[in-house]
């Protein structure tokens, strides 16, 4: 996927014009966050679960090497063939050698953001093999040739009157008007039924590998990753290095937080764990099943100062509580994760260079560090790649002499003072009759979208000296 | 390139992994908390169970004895399909039951296109996330829990759990005597999607309607009791 990050300010203002979209963010900026609360608090101890969940993910990835061996190990004895890919690049030719070698034209897909970030389908598609998305969500945007613009709920940006006439210019409808969204539902189901029904790969994702059992686990609501994992010969899972947890029990925690934080659900309709190949006796099942792990800079990442990163467990809470995310939508990110959880890996996962638009999108409300089930501080995580931004110089040299000169001004604290009981009171005194400016010199930045406030008259510093003088007087 | 790939990216996990003898990392795992589960909807596991179920958005009854079972299927099926046909993995408990009794036909066997019903008999139950569990395999084909219409699941009394920690000691046990099944399915509802405009559609891919009869004594009132929890 071609990546535009860096355009994010542009890719926003333009967003911000489909303002049919917009009001569809704001409606569902409004619900998501009231669902994850209901569910959350049926849950009963949100801060203990999360800790628990916590201490989990860091003791799995203290010990990497160990489980991730652990899990190998199993992984085979169950039957599976085990792959590593260092890049997206080796992950789509381990999968493409895979679908060759069985002479395989037909592909279904589940949803899975691991294939988004290598370009699987297109990689798939261009050596002649016909792949089919099968979440009904990333369906409507294969069908409509766009890209997810949020992890969970792909085709969030689609009105349902788009997805209709998407699906009358895709579907041989005859004379069904699908009238409403059950409609539709029942159409793209009869549709991808034939599909699961004739393919001969299956293609999964993985919401965790277990180590002690070699099983992997997958969340959905819909089913459509179990078809792919039980109707084709040959099923292949595709995930990344870091998914791995110790035991199944240690997914409990997880299962406790995931759906609620994600869809305000207890949990999902389907979770199912998965060992391998089809058994003696058993009536279906693939034959062959394949895991392939990802690292694209994950090893990297376990070392680094971002390494909480990884404990993500892609639930979305943070992109439905972001103000930023739903202004602009999921696309003005620019590549395949948009939202707070996108800001932090994108840096990460490509470059810097190519995403320093990404952390500065952001207003440090701090509303994602607090319903993130992970307990990832993603506003310090942002922050710090703001100032690796500065120290590598990309971001605009003006920026960067200003931020200079006002880091300068603020550790002379005389001249500080000096400066600030001069302005103060001046723009007090300008400001006094309409309380606001509309236009400043030096920050039209801040005044062509908004009114400055007239400040008070006096500064912070002279009211609390004349504060500290009172009890004396 | 896989066999590259494979041990430059463990070279790399080992640097930054902590080390330790497994036993060492054995007994930190042990240290960790367990995860507190939700409070139950009621004290009584039965109806903390079917509880749950309503929420998830299947619909619940009740049979004491096997013939009372096949009654409660007899009566499914004549509702929504005026039929008295299914599709039912070849699981000795069901080809045990009286079916003749209230004139139920079964076919044993994995779903073929066309059957809209299929029965199963849950390996266990969760009363916490009102989920049941099933193995794949001869006696619960995976694809009769995903491709009919409607899934009509039995759950014995003694095979429901309160917890999900619960569920894996018994899946564990299970898996030491009989090896490691290819799938372990929990179900909790219907096949749902909200993938359009964030409006909920049941019926996504998977069943649209999922019917849970749970066998054993159980108080006379446990019904009455789960609806009104849930209304
Ligand atoms: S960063 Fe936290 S809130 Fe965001 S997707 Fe990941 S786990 Fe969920």
């Amino acid at each position: 996927m071609e990546q535009r990050s860096n355009t994010f300010l542009d890719n926003a203002s333009e967003a911000l014009k489909n303002t049919g979209q917009a009001k569809r963010r704001d409606s569902m900026a409004r619900l998501t966050p009231l669902l994850r609360s209901a569910a959350i608090e049926d849950a009963g101890d949100f801060e203990s679960l999360r800790q628990q969940m916590k201490q989990v993910r860091q003791h799995s990835l203290d010990n990497l090497a160990h489980y991730l061996t652990q899990f190998e190990q199993e992984a085979v004895h169950n039957g599976n063939r085990m792959h590593f890919a260092r890049d997206a690049e080796e992950l789509n030719s381990i999968v493409l050698d895979i679908c060759q070698q069985h002479d395989a034209r037909r592909v279904v897909k589940g949803k899975s953001m691991v294939t988004e970030e290598t370009g699987l389908n297109s990689f798939l598609q261009r050596a002649g093999l016909d792949v089919m998305e099968t979440d009904l969500g990333e369906y409507i945007i294969q069908q409509a040739v766009e890209t997810p613009s949020h992890i969970v709920t792909p085709a969030l940006h689609k009105s349902a009157e788009e997805v209709r006439e998407l699906f009358k210019d895709k579907h041989d409808l005859g004379p069904r008007a699908l009238e409403d969204t059950t409609d539709m539902v029942a159409e793209a189901r009869q549709v991808l039924r034939e599909h699961f029904l004739k393919a001969e790969v299956g293609i999964i994702g993985a919401n965790a590998l277990i180590a002690e059992n070699g099983y992997s686990m997958l969340v959905t609501n819909e089913g459509n990753g179990d078809l792919c994992a039980n109707l084709p010969k040959t099923l292949i899972v595709c995930t990344t290095i870091d998914r791995i947890l110790p035991r199944a029990e240690d997914a409990t925690a997880m299962l406790r937080l995931l759906a609620r934080s994600a869809t305000g659900q207890s949990q999902t309709a389907y979770t199912s764990f998965y060992s391998g190949p089809s058994r003696d006796g058993d009536v279906d099942g693939p034959q062959e099943t394949h895991i392939v792990l990802l690292d694209n800079a994950r090893s990297e990442m376990l070392t680094g100062d971002y390494r909480e990163m990884l404990e993500c467990i892609r639930c979305g809470a943070c992109l439905n509580h972001c103000p930023i995310f739903a202004s602009v939508g999921g696309h003005a990110y620019g590549w395949v994760y948009p939202g707070p959880m996108g800001s932090v890996l994108t840096p990460l996962l490509t470059s810097l260079e190519q995403s320093n638009a990404l952390p500065n999108a952001c207003t440090s409300c701090g509303r994602c560090a607090e319903v993130c089930p992970a307990d990832i501080p993603l506003p310090d995580l942002l922050r710090d790649l703001r100032h690796e931004e500065t120290l590598e110089k990309l971001s605009p040299s003006r920026w960067r002499l200003g931020l200079k000169l006002h880091a300068w001004v603020s550790q002379q604290p005389w001249l500080y003072r000096a400066l600030t009981a001069t302005i103060i009171p001046l723009l007090h005194l300008m400001g006094r009759r309409r309380g606001s400016f509309t236009r400043l010199p030096f920050a039209s930045g801040w005044t062509n979208e908004r009114n400055f406030p007239a400040p008070q008259k006096k500064t912070f510093m002279q009211l609390y000296k004349a504060g500290m003088k009172k009890p004396n007087e | 390139m896989s066999e590259s790939a494979r041990s430059e990216i463990f070279a790399k996990l080992r640097t930054a992994s902590r080390g330790g003898s497994a036993e060492a990392i054995d007994r930190e795992r042990q240290c960790l908390q367990s995860a507190p589960a939700p409070m139950p909807p009621a004290t009584e596991v039965c109806e903390a169970f079917l509880i749950n179920v309503l929420k998830n958005r299947g619909s619940i009854d009740c049979a004491a004895g096997r013939g009372e079972t096949v009654k409660a299927v007899a009566q499914y099926l004549y509702q929504y399909f005026r039929s008295h046909r299914l599709v039912a993995g070849n699981d000795p408990r069901l080809a045990a039951m009286p079916w003749r009794d209230a004139g139920v036909l079964p076919r044993f066997g994995g779903i073929e296109t066309g059957e809209p019903v299929a029965l199963s008999f849950a390996h266990l139950a969760v009363a916490e996330t009102g989920a049941i569990v099933t193995y794949t395999g001869k006696a619960n084909p995976a694809a009769n829990n995903l491709l009919p219409e409607h899934q009509i699941v039995l759950v014995d009394r003694n095979d429901l759990v309160a917890t999900q920690e619960q569920a894996w000691t018994r899946i564990n046990q299970d898996m030491e005597k009989r090896g490691r099944p290819r799938g372990i399915n929990f179900i909790a509802g219907p096949s749902s999607t909200a993938d359009i405009e964030g409006q909920l559609v049941y019926g996504a891919h998977g069943p649209s309607s999922w019917h849970i009869i749970l066998l054993g004594d159980t108080p006379a009132d446990i019904l009455a009791r789960a609806h009104s929890a849930v209304t």
